[in-house]
């Protein structure tokens, strides 16, 4: 019905201004052997538990974020601007 | 074909007013936005901005503002402002692209409220401040002009649908 | 007829009758009333059918779980079938049909059910299922569907309007009786900002039902100033008549609002319904307690009633239950009722209390029966006598009337929405919500309080340490002494009543009655879930608000284990019925969805066009002439009007991204799979945009119009896509790259002209010299127009293949310039045309659109191996292009194909069999995936995707469709049926 993602620029959001893309992996260098580029593109963790995802908040500040939330409980843990993700004094 | 006026329509020029007591809904002439974009790590664009005096200055994400303003600009004008801007910032001029509307009254924020999760209070979203949401189904860019008076930004192409939305949204209070 | 109105008492008006109907029946009720206490009024007791047995059944609750009185109410568009009476306020005209019934309510031939009843037993869905279809089909189902009988939905639509509201406050305070009052006033006297909600027509939860006076003053003259207060404050919003169906994440509630379901004419301009989210950082759950039925048999009969519910007809509604009550109690809240019916002059038979030490010490003149039961009641319509069993033996006692309490189970539904299970607790004998709750506390009597000053005292302290905890400085709201509080400590749950003959029912809406729940656990379902779908106990539509505790209390004894081992089943919200109207809100009919519309859409409607929806937006698919009679007709003309003359076409729809920054043309190199570093400015380049799987993503122009400021367009179905995707690229992959990214589709209109006399229409209102020299193809720049009145943007880039520019204008001048455009034009022949010719236009050169990129489909398969740089050391796609499978010889790649008899034609999706190949998978060489009727070529031709396509042209195939068993001859050719040296782009 209703859940809230907090942007770091906008503040507490409906979801429904978010896209979600999926788990916030690191992209590989171009010239890393195939298979990490195999599990960059295809494989993922699915855990039951923290997960480290790409939302971007298209119907607001349209900023990609990485949100840590919980896939068990949808408790979200922190969020912060993707382009400050390897920042730690980003996260909200 | 130097003799053909080309004549200018706005988005939502077929709209007339809606006004009561609770709530008035209008269109706002079609002048001038300017959506300028600044590189990462930019300091004080916002200043420099108002400084400028080409109009009002809305935050619209980081690291862009849109200026605002009632007349339209002239592409010398216009060119002038971007050349003014860089290299701190770089202009696009969107003001077609953009349609605004101006919603005022006492019901104006309870209006809003059906379409956006954005708590309106006079404490949590004073006047001056900007910011995109969704508003039912349509994204738009609201800015607290003044204690009951908001202005929306929204793309020219939703701008019909924003319009006749709010005036269902609106119908309770007129 | 048994129950009747006093002739004095209630918070009713008396002065207001309102006059309504049951059953096409004349009643009269007064302002205040609720449905189910005008029926009762009007000795109606027997108000519905059960939905298995067809048994008939009475008004048992005064509240929001009440599994018997439902009935449709109003007429046409606004019949609301399965509406509880005891939650439906009076009003004038109000027209109530009972459901589950007939030929009519006081003959039912569905009651003959109840002989079928050991074949319905529990498992009777489960194991129908498993016995032989046919039997299900002809004998079962037609037999359950009319056996079964909720009320019936209108077909006709809903005349009414329903919106949606957010929300915000410092505390949410659900439930307003002494509990929520209490905490919605200290909270709102520190200034947070609180909103406090209440399911019913009024204020004050069972303070409306009470007795007991506050400070002398009668708890609803308590509940009225309390009210009055927090009305005067304004951070505090009371809303009444909505019920807070749901606590989702982010300590988000939804909550529905009955605006105007209690009026027979709601103002059309209001919205009946309102759904409420409301974001709160603290909320307070006050929705008290829910009493338990006792198991006995006939506790099902009309005239049986909950021991609260009777109390609330009795001191809110003056309604008496019966001349001759009975209470059955196990704990000591009956005796509130007790003292209640005798003070109001209702006889009273008997208290028969469980406990055989029941220490309550009841002053009333009453007989009171300790350590007894009421094991049958009897009667068929109406309740005539009980029996009570004591120590064996039974006496016959007459009553019209049975009042049932079995204790009270904690409303804790909503504290369990996200998940966490309620626990069972032996000493309060009942389920508990469990703890810590992030932000969300239990106030009064859902808080294991009873009684009206310990909830008060409870709710006054936890509104104020909620506010605390926010940082307001909050008092505890303190209150006057409660005189005549009935205080009911937890009693001991007695599931199994002895000495039963009747049936007991346990859910009273599916009809569910201890023995299935016994058969049950004799037949392996005896865990709560599977109980629950066996015997589909708390499957109704009240969701066992009042059966669930003791099904689960009688599988416990029937298993031999606690309580606390049974567990419940799962709380999801929502916690009653919520319209579809209401969640929809204000989004259907012309409000449903946005509509998109083009800067020029107009101009095209004044052409005539043809729409078709794309996404959000319309597009004119064909502009019709007068004798033109189908669509074919009129996109040929406007094809070879094109190749002929010249074409006007709204490409306003594409998407239109303005990519900034010093880094920009970096940053291109990287999203497309071309190069675009060296690209000049004033030049236009197609490039392709990989998938990091390197599949094709979008492909579109991009025009360098500065050093800094490319102007790139993408597909209209990807715009937005695109656009995501490259602020991915810049924000999360290339944060270091200054480059800035602006959607302008809006901003310009955008017109295709298009054919070989494009340039003579043009070139007048162009000002800049447009001649082949000075503006070749793929020229791209900024152009002034109409002697300098205007700027716009041009691009020599063709989609069809003839010589054609497309010319960007702010959006605001789009129409005028059209109409300058068509009339300069004129002379040579100018026409408009639609998306159906575009696209025509588009395979007959041979270009693609996202019917060849789908996804499956790599730059090699298309022809653009040369639009993979080689020497770019990244680009979205690069790593994975060279996989193998990407790089095999045989791939479907891009040909042509032509039917060999011209008249002949195939569909899109159609397979490519080599000529004499048994239709079958492996012979599977590839796919047709765009088809068009060519008036260039004079037949149908496609594009397909076959293997080893480009060194098969001139190879005799055949189109197989195997959806409709067609096969075609035809032919693979060169996909370029028009102007395969591209002459025509360069004159
Ligand atoms: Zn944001």
């Amino acid at each position: 019905m209703a859940s809230l993602v907090p942007c770091p620029h906008c503040g507490a959001r409906p979801k429904e201004e978010f896209t979600v893309k999926g788990a916030a992996q690191v992209r590989p260098a171009p010239d890393t052997d195939k298979k990490s580029w195999v599990d960059y593109v295809y494989l993922r963790e699915n855990p039951r538990g923290r997960y480290e995802e790409f939302w971007h908040h298209t119907s607001g500040c349209r900023r990609w974020l990485v949100v840590i939330r919980d896939t068990a409980t949808h408790e979200i843990e922190s969020s912060c601007d993707a382009a400050f993700a390897g920042q730690t004094d980003a996260r909200t | 074909m130097s003799d053909f006026r080309p004549t200018f329509r706005p988005a939502l020029g077929a709209k007339t007013a809606i006004t009561s007591a609770e709530v008035k809904l209008s269109a706002l002439p079609e002048g001038a936005i300017v959506q300028v974009l600044a590189p990462p790590g930019e300091q004080d664009v916002a200043s420099f901005l108002s400084g400028l005096g080409k109009g009002g200055v809305r935050t619209f994400s980081p690291g862009q503002w849109l200026i605002v303003g009632d007349e339209p600009m002239t592409q010398e004008d216009m060119k002038t402002l971007f050349e003014t801007l860089e290299p701190r910032a770089t202009g696009v001029d969107q003001s077609a692209g953009r349609a605004r509307i101006r919603i005022d009254g006492k019901q104006a924020g309870r209006v809003l409220s059906k379409g956006t999760a954005l708590d309106l209070s006079a404490d949590a979203f004073p006047v001056g401040r900007s910011a995109t949401t969704l508003i039912g189904h349509i994204a738009a860019h609201i800015t607290r002009i003044d204690s009951d008076s908001f202005e929306l930004i929204v793309l020219r192409g939703f701008a019909e649908s924003l319009w006749d939305d709010l005036t269902r949204m609106s119908a309770e209070y007129r | 007829m048994t129950s009747y109105r006093l002739a004095t008492g209630g918070l009713i008006d008396r002065q207001t009758p309102l006059s309504f109907s049951f059953d096409g029946k004349r009643m009269l009720g007064f302002e205040g009333d609720s449905l189910a206490s005008a029926l009762l009024a009007n000795g109606q007791l027997l108000v519905g059918r059960s939905f298995k047995y067809h048994r008939p059944r009475g008004i048992l609750t005064a509240g929001t779980a009440e599994p018997n009185a439902l009935m449709t109410i109003g007429q046409g568009g606004r019949t609301e079938p399965n509406t509880r009476a005891t939650m439906q306020e009076l009003y004038q005209g109000l027209e109530a049909r009972s459901q589950s019934r007939w030929p009519s309510l006081e003959f039912d031939v569905g009651a003959l059910n109840s002989l079928f009843s050991p074949f319905l037993g529990a498992g009777f869905y489960y194991k129908t299922f498993m016995w032989p279809a046919a039997f299900w089909e002809k004998i079962y189902e037609p037999f359950i569907r009319k056996a079964a009988g909720l009320g019936k939905a209108s077909y006709e639509a809903d005349p009414d309007s329903y919106d949606k509201c957010w929300a915000h406050c410092d505390l949410l305070v659900i439930g307003s009786g002494p509990a929520g009052l209490a905490a919605a006033l200290s909270a709102g006297r520190s200034g947070a900002r609180v909103v406090l909600v209440d399911e019913h027509s009024a204020a004050g939860g069972s303070l409306l039902s009470e007795t007991a006076t506050i400070g002398g003053a009668s708890a609803s003259q308590f509940v009225a100033e309390t009210v009055a207060e927090l009305a005067s404050l304004s951070n505090v919003q009371i809303l009444t008549r909505t019920t807070a169906f749901g606590w989702y994440d982010g300590n988000v509630f939804g909550a529905v609002e009955r605006v105007q379901k209690h009026v027979l004419d709601p103002l059309p301009a209001v919205p009946v319904e309102r759904l409420w989210r409301v974001v709160s950082k603290r909320a307070i759950l006050a929705s008290g307690a829910e009493e338990r039925p006792l198991v006995f048999g006939g506790n099902d009969i009309p005239g049986v009633m909950m021991a609260t519910a009777m109390r609330t007809y009795l001191n809110r509604y003056g309604v008496a239950p019966g001349k001759h009550v009975a209470i059955f109690t196990t704990n000591d809240s009956g005796y509130a009722l007790a003292r209640d019916l005798e003070s109001a002059g209702v006889n009273l038979v008997a208290v028969i209390d469980g406990r055989p030490d029941a220490g309550f010490r009841y002053s009333g003149r009453a007989r009171v029966i300790k350590g007894a039961y009421v094991s049958d009641a009897h009667g068929r319509k109406a309740l005539s006598s009980i029996s009570v069993w004591k120590n064996g033996s039974v006496e016959t006692l007459k009553a019209d009337a049975l009042a049932m309490s079995g204790g009270f189970s904690p409303i804790i539904h909503l504290a369990c929405h996200r998940g966490a299970k309620p626990v069972w607790s032996d000493e309060q004998a009942g389920f508990l919500a469990p703890t810590g709750l992030n932000g969300f506390e239990l106030a009064g009597a859902v808080n294991t309080n009873s009684g009206i000053a310990a909830c008060l005292a409870d709710g006054a302290a936890r509104g104020a340490a909620c506010v605390e905890a926010l940082g307001f400085t909050a008092s505890v709201a303190t209150f006057a002494t409660v005189e005549g509080d009935i205080v009911a400590p937890p009693a001991k749950p007695i599931w199994k009543i002895p000495g039963i003959k009747g049936k007991a029912f346990v859910d009273y809406q599916n009809d569910v009655h201890r023995k299935d729940l016994a058969l049950a656990v004799r037949e392996g379902y005896g865990h709560v879930e599977l109980a629950k779908r066996y015997t589909t106990n708390g499957m109704a539509t009240d969701q066992g608000k009042l059966s669930n505790v003791n099904a689960i209390g009688l599988l416990a004894e029937a298993r031999g284990v606690s309580p606390a081992e049974i567990g419940t089943t799962t709380f999801r919200p929502f916690y009653t019925p919520v319209s579809f109207g209401a969640l929809a809100g204000g989004h259907f009919g012309h409000h449903f969805q946005p509509v998109r519309e083009s800067p020029l859409h107009d101009w095209a409607k004044k052409q005539s066009a043809v729409f078709i929806d794309t996404g959000l937006w319309y597009r004119s698919s064909w502009f019709p002439r007068n004798s033109e009679t189908n669509w074919r007709e009129s996109v040929d003309r406007e094809v070879l009007n094109v190749r002929a003359n010249a074409g006007l076409c709204d490409v306003s729809t594409l998407g239109k991204i303005e990519v900034c920054g010093n880094d920009a043309a970096e940053f291109l190199n990287r999203v497309y799979s071309n190069g675009f570093l060296k690209l000049p400015i004033g030049k236009a380049r197609y490039g392709l945009m990989l998938r990091e799987d390197g599949f094709i993503y979008d492909d579109g122009t991009t025009s360098r119009l500065e050093e800094h400021r490319f102007f790139m367009t993408t597909t209209t179905a990807y715009a937005a896509g695109v656009m995501t995707h490259l602020e991915f690229c810049a924000q999360a992959l290339w944060p270091d790259l200054d480059v800035r990214l602006a959607s302008v589709t809006d901003q310009w209109a955008q017109m295709s002209v298009a054919g070989p006399k494009s340039r003579r229409i043009l070139q007048p209102i162009v000002d800049d010299d447009i001649s082949n020299a000075a503006f070749p193809f793929l020229a791209a720049k900024e152009v002034s127009l109409f002697g300098g009145q205007l700027q716009g943007r041009l691009f020599r880039i063709s989609f069809s293949g003839e010589l054609a520019y497309e010319l960007a204008v702010p959006a605001g001048y789009g129409e005028s310039v059209a109409d300058a455009i068509m009339e300069a034009g004129n002379p040579h022949g100018i026409q408009p045309y639609g998306v159906e010719a575009l696209s025509v236009l588009r395979v007959e050169k041979g270009h693609v659109t996202h019917s060849e990129i789908n996804g499956t489909v790599i730059p090699a398969d298309l022809g653009f191996e040369k639009m993979v740089s080689q020497t770019k050391p990244d680009f979205i796609g690069k790593a994975m292009l060279n996989r193998e499978g990407l790089t095999a010889e045989d791939r479907p790649r891009l040909v042509g194909v032509v039917p060999l008899d011209p008249k002949a034609s195939f569909r899109t999706g159609s397979h490519i069999l080599a000529k004499d190949a048994a239709a079958t998978l492996e012979n599977d060489q590839g796919y047709v995936t765009s088809i068009a009727y060519s008036p260039h070529v004079g037949s149908t031709i496609g594009l397909a995707l076959v293997r080893h396509g480009p060194e098969r042209h001139g190879e005799e195939v055949v189109v197989w469709n195997g959806l409709c068993g067609e096969f075609t001859a035809a032919r693979l050719c060169n996909p370029v049926f028009v102007d395969p040296q591209n002459e025509k782009l360069h004159v």
